[in-house]
């Protein structure tokens, strides 16, 4: 039963972090690479707020919706001004300067020992200590901000990022400002990125550099690939599915220092054979008028 | 200051595997028009090829380095005929999908084969120091840094003055209209892109001779490389080159030098590629050394 409500959490948090992902890569087919960098900066925020400055679990989570957020606008006023290889190449790069920073800068987030004893969330003096008590919180917040994000993915809004992904130019002609709706989507991205590295924290009790590396960016790519990019319940489906996957290979009697690379490995196999079974559809290029 | 002389010398050391890893990434790139985000960890592929024939199965130096080099090629093949070229006609970002699908794949089949220790290679004899004035080196060292400056200038042999390098020159100028001019395309990219893996494998051997190897440091090469195409413009090799031994010198005197109060952790090193991109896509997107209309 534990294992179970484990794997619902999971899934649970990375709802979040999936559909949000679809956002700038799906919407806007924006080649994002830097979203597990939010995520990091969710999960350390939340981790030094309730470790080192002792806050609650509101204003935590909180505090890294906005400081993912803040990351989002640096993010994005220096990526937005490239195209193409560029943009993946700068996203890139600040992501790997996030991770550079989380082993590096000791004195705030001790490198690559992580910060262990990161305490459950407490709400008006009832904790959720029990495994199955943080999966109501988990599933409450999920489903709140899937809510959001529907309606985010069915608003007008949703419309400028598909139609620049399409015609950028075309876009612009309408009177829509570009820039703005793409910078607003890596802000609401990242946004609820934050989230779900808060929940990631508050979950594991203890977070390290090794949970937001390389390897969990081409997860979420996978996610949002084989939902399709755009599709809103097409990434729920893939969350659950590619989190689920890799979980029967736990039963079969293999060390745990090959269960991991094992696991990266089936990902990244089935986003291979998703894209190359959908290499015409995925990501077109820009629409000629 | 008696350690500036030994700084210069790291850099060149550091700069000459960034160069040989940067050229060809560079070549390719200039070629497809595609970002093989992989290229590093072929890079790290073709030393754990290495270091098994070597010390797993003990063949010789040059028993080894053939085998290697086959099966680099063979990989390198496999790469761009199944990674690259079936998804670039549909868009730009496929490949770079399916070429960071490969790197994770190829990432954790050398973790499951190898497993995620280090490894490093013995370079016997060729690991004793040698005292020269201020400076520390070993014949291992003057090996990287001669053996980078030969293959260099090969290359720049190879672009410069023969009729394959004007093909390959022509195609990454204008592509259509090298077709036009009845160059064969499939042709010259299969041959730049299995050189520009083969260059890589051994800027790896190198690598695992010097320091170790480790299947997780494919990633940092990759974005070595591309920090300093970015530096010297994207495509253009000699750019990129210039840029790796610029890479090399702000890495080794940013945390080698002793800023007292603001003196940075060795830690930091890998943090100035990230940030050159970032500063040099803010700044000067076309790159440092490139006079050609910005592409961004």
């Amino acid at each position: 039963m534990e294992y179970y409500i484990h794997l619902c959490i999971l899934v649970g948090i990375y709802t979040i972090l999936a559909q949000s992902f679809n956002v700038t890569i799906g919407l806007g087919r924006l080649f994002n690479l830097a979203h597990v960098a939010a995520y990091a900066l969710g999960a350390y925020v939340t981790a030094l707020g309730s470790t080192e400055l002792g806050m609650g679990p509101g204003r935590c989570m909180l505090a890294s919706a906005l400081v993912s957020g803040v990351f989002a606008f640096l993010l994005g006023g220096i990526a937005l001004r490239l195209a193409g290889d560029y943009f993946a190449i700068g996203t890139l790069a600040f992501s790997s300067i996030v991770s550079a920073l989380l082993i590096n800068w000791k004195s705030v987030t001790h490198g690559v020992l992580g910060i262990p004893g990161i305490p459950r969330p407490e709400f008006a003096g009832v904790g959720l200590y029990d495994n199955s008590e943080f999966l109501v919180l988990t599933l409450w917040i999920a489903l709140v901000s899937q809510i959001l994000l529907y309606f985010l993915f069915k608003s007008p809004f949703a419309r400028v990022l598909r139609a620049q992904a399409e015609n950028r130019l075309a876009t612009m002609a309408l009177g829509r400002d570009v820039r703005l709706a793409n910078t607003t989507a890596f802000f609401i991205s990242s946004l609820f990125a934050g989230i779900a590295g808060s929940l990631f924290a508050y979950y594991l009790n203890y977070i390290d550099p090794t949970s937001f590396s390389f390897s969990e960016m081409i997860f979420l790519l996978s996610i949002v690939v084989v939902g399709a990019p755009g599709s809103f319940w097409g990434c729920l489906a893939a969350t659950a599915f590619l989190v689920l996957l890799p979980e029967p290979l736990r039963f079969i009697d293999i060390p745990s220092s090959i269960l991991g690379p094992m696991r990266q490995l089936l990902h990244s196999v089935v986003l291979l054979a998703v894209v190359w079974l959908n290499r015409a559809r995925l990501f077109p290029s820009q629409r000629e008028v | 200051m008696d350690i500036i002389p030994q700084l210069i010398i790291n850099a060149l050391i550091t700069g000459s595997i960034y160069a040989l890893v940067a050229v060809g990434f560079s070549l390719t790139y200039g070629i497809l028009k595609i970002l093989n985000f992989a290229h590093g960890h072929l890079m790290m592929v073709g030393a754990y090829l290495f270091y098994a024939f070597s010390v797993d199965m003990g063949l010789g130096l040059p028993e080894a380095a053939i085998a290697t080099v086959v099966l680099t090629t063979v990989l390198a093949l496999i790469t761009l005929c199944v990674f690259i070229l079936p998804f670039d006609r549909y868009s730009q970002m496929l490949p770079l999908v399916t070429t960071l699908a490969l790197a994770t794949i190829l990432e954790s089949a050398v973790s499951m084969g190898f497993g995620v220790n280090v490894k490093s290679l013995d370079s016997g004899a060729a690991a004793e120091s040698l005292e020269v004035g201020p400076i520390y080196i070993t014949k291992l060292q003057i090996v990287i840094i001669g053996s980078a400056f030969v293959i260099l200038s090969s290359i720049a042999y190879l672009m410069h003055s023969t009729s394959f390098g004007r093909q390959v020159r022509a195609m990454s100028e204008r592509f259509v209209a090298a077709q036009a001019i009845a160059i064969h395309g499939p042709r010259v990219k299969l041959i730049v892109f299995v050189l520009g893996t083969i260059l890589s494998m051994y800027a790896g051997i190198m690598v695992g001779y010097e320091t170790n190897l480790q299947p997780t440091m494919g990633h940092g090469y990759t974005m070595k490389a591309l920090a300093a195409m970015i530096l010297g413009g994207l495509g253009n090799i000699w750019g990129a080159t210039l840029g790796c031994y610029i890479l090399g010198f702000v890495e080794n005197f940013g945390v080698g030098l002793d800023f007292g109060a603001y003196s940075l952790p060795a830690g930091y090193k890998d943090a100035f590629a990230y940030l050159i991109i970032l500063v040099v896509l803010l700044v000067k997107p076309e790159g440092l050394f490139s006079f050609r209309r910005r592409a961004a």
